[in-house]
């Protein structure tokens, strides 16, 4: 379960030891996105008109699926969080130094970890998802030089649509996980695993506390696109705050900058400090490499925690912007409460076929009085006749119908019906009249 | 684990080395277990109970004759998130107080299709064929057509769409 740093002669106090436990939770924390990922794949469907709708059912139906869900969302983030602390302990211990190969794993992994909670942000499409996606566009579009291109690449097409679903749910569930378990198979198979208890306690600890936690805290499902209003604030998850955060502050088309470059050349600076040379930093230091690896991240960490606090407090401090959020928290929880109900997927086969949904012309001109199922309705002192059991009247073949929406006097009907002789086409006519035909009185 | 020779009796190899295998196992065990006794009730089949609609077959007026006449019944097929439209098809023998067979094969589930020139139905995969009746002629199936509940309302046949298990001598409704 555990890769192991190569053994040193020199003592190791406990707390050491102890620190080295990062390794194992990122494994356990994999296992577990591995796990719940694959589950949810059961159900989810990636395209635009079905991805909310089979997240809310995994979310609202599905035994266990509230908490699986939830596992694999702030699984993520704690992922997120523990792969950072495991490059932040090898800096510590040299590791670029003592152990190029985990060294190099260690920091892919953190870079593919973060890739792919970027990409799962788009899967469930409520607003929020949509929104970072939009963002994510954003951020590539501007990439300098090649920033239109790859805009293009990553939508699939020149807008956001259900493509670029697909491409997200392609990278998310095939992509990055196939690299991450290169990476792990690279790994696993250069050192000798040995099963450390430390490990396990602290693994099985924090997995405890996951589980828990996504028990208690179901994973936000916002508003579909659709459904949501105009004054809906999407917020991202909290292993992206910071990045929101910091795209208030830059002026536009540096937000790639900061969102894209900067972290990809602190990826690759990481990657390759065990063969830069640093000669010029002899002097201040001892160890340049540990240096710059320490000052890297320890910006990252001032970065995401000033960022993160401020996007915390900012939120806090404007009422307005408090009582939305607390408005759209209190809306998801009654929306996760509320039955789910399933929607009519081959509706196109049924029009064409036999029963119930009628025809556009009718819905558009004879619904209103007549009823949308030509149940007949009233308006006041109006009276309209039902249109059910029509068909087993005299003169009311599907000619007699047609005709007698050029000529309704001709059939003895009084107005308020009127002739439709003009205003629909002869198919409309023969379509309301063969739907009306088949009425079940 | 770094191995300690020094041990001293306080404490004994035995626990140490029963520590080292069974906390590995236990902890992997609750990850694991707990997960996948989530994923078992997650993944769990959701049985829908067939529906006892009555559905519309035919307004006995157009009921007459020797032969089968065959109609289509529409049924609504929940699964998960949706709710899909099926349509089946059934036969109506006037000739026996308008009892409804569905056209599904007993043997393997295929449409069998009536054939009027030969006075027999018969199924296009594997060349079972059945009486007007419904009764087996020959082929793989080992029963008969399976003919479904119906009543008479309003002046129109009404039946109840029910699937059956295949390849069983008796008729038992899938549930």
């Amino acid at each position: 379960m555990s890769r192991v740093d190569p053994e040193s002669n020199s003592f190791e106090s406990s707390l050491v030891q102890w620190t080295k436990t990062t390794s194992g939770l990122v494994l356990m924390l994999l296992a577990v996105q591995f796990l719940t990922g694959t589950l949810l794949a059961f159900y989810y469907v990636p395209s635009v008109d079905n991805a909310h709708l089979t997240v809310s059912f995994i979310e609202r139906v599905l035994s266990s699926g509230a908490w699986l869900r939830s596992l694999h969302h702030y699984g993520s983030q704690w992922l997120s969080l523990f792969a950072f602390l495991h490059v932040v302990r090898l800096t510590w211990q040299h590791g670029y130094r003592d152990c190029r190969g985990q060294w190099i794993a260690s920091v892919l992994l953190f870079a593919l970890v973060m890739a792919a909670g970027g990409t799962g942000y788009s899967l469930p499409w409520d607003t929020r998802a949509f929104f970072s996606t939009r963002v994510a566009e954003g951020l590539v579009g501007g990439l300098p030089i090649i920033g239109k291109m790859a805009r293009l690449w990553l939508l699939g097409s020149n807008q956001i649509s259900t493509l670029t679903l697909s491409r997200f749910f392609a990278l998310h569930v095939l992509v990055t996980p196939f690299l991450i378990l290169l990476l792990l198979a690279w790994r696993l198979r250069a050192v000798r695993i040995r099963l450390i208890p430390r490990q396990f306690i602290v693994a099985g600890l924090v997995f405890l506390a996951l589980a828990l936690w996504a028990l208690k805290n179901p994973a936000p499902l916002g508003p579909s696109v659709a459904e949501a209003g105009p004054d809906y604030l999407p917020r991202p998850g909290s292993q992206f705050l910071w990045l929101y955060e910091t795209l208030k502050y830059v002026p536009g088309g540096l937000g790639s900058i900061v969102g894209l470059v900067l972290p990809a050349m602190a990826i690759l600076i990481l990657v390759s400090l065990p063969w830069l040379k640093l000669d010029f930093l002899r002097g201040r230091s001892s160890d340049p490499q540990r240096l710059v690896g320490l000052v890297i991240l320890s910006t990252c960490v001032v970065l995401v925690v000033v960022m993160t606090s401020a996007s915390y407090i900012s939120d806090r401090r404007d009422q307005r912007t408090r009582e939305q959020l607390a408005r759209q928290a209190a809306q998801e929880e009654v929306v996760r409460h509320q039955p789910f109900s399933p929607v009519l997927l081959n509706e196109s086969a049924i029009n064409s076929s036999s029963t119930n949904s009628p025809p556009p012309a009718y819905i558009q001109f004879c619904a209103n009085c007549h009823g949308l199922h030509g149940e007949g309705g009233k308006q006041g002192a109006l009276k309209f006749p039902p249109l059910k059991g029509v068909a087993q009247k005299q003169r009311r073949a599907i000619d007699d119908i047609v005709a007698l929406l050029n000529d309704p006097k001709a059939y003895g009907l009084e107005p308020p019906m009127r002739s439709f002789a003009t205003k629909l086409t002869d198919d409309e006519k023969r379509a309301i009249a063969e739907w009306v035909e088949k009425l079940q009185p | 684990m770094r191995s300690r020779p020094t041990n001293g009796p306080t404490q004994p190899n035995s626990t140490r080395r029963a520590l080292i295998t069974y906390l590995p196992l236990g902890v992997v065990a609750g990850i694991f277990g707990s997960i996948l006794t989530g994923a078992f009730r997650f993944l769990r089949p959701v049985v829908a109970a067939e529906s006892d609609n009555w559905i519309d077959v035919l307004p006995l007026t157009e009921l007459s004759g020797a032969s089968p006449i065959t109609a289509s019944i529409t049924t609504e097929n929940t699964a998960g998130w949706s709710v899909t439209t099926e349509q089946h098809r059934v036969y109506v023998l006037p000739g026996t107080n308008n009892q409804v067979l569905s056209a599904v094969c007993p043997h393997e589930g295929c449409e069998v299709s009536w054939e009027s020139q030969v006075n027999k139905f018969s199924c296009p995969c594997h060349e079972s064929f059945f009486a007007a009746d419904g009764s087996k002629i020959s082929g793989p199936a080992r029963r008969g057509l399976d003919p479904l509940p119906t009543r008479v309302q309003d002046g129109k046949l009404q039946v109840q769409y029910r699937s059956f298990e295949n390849n069983s001598r008796e008729r038992i409704t899938r549930t």
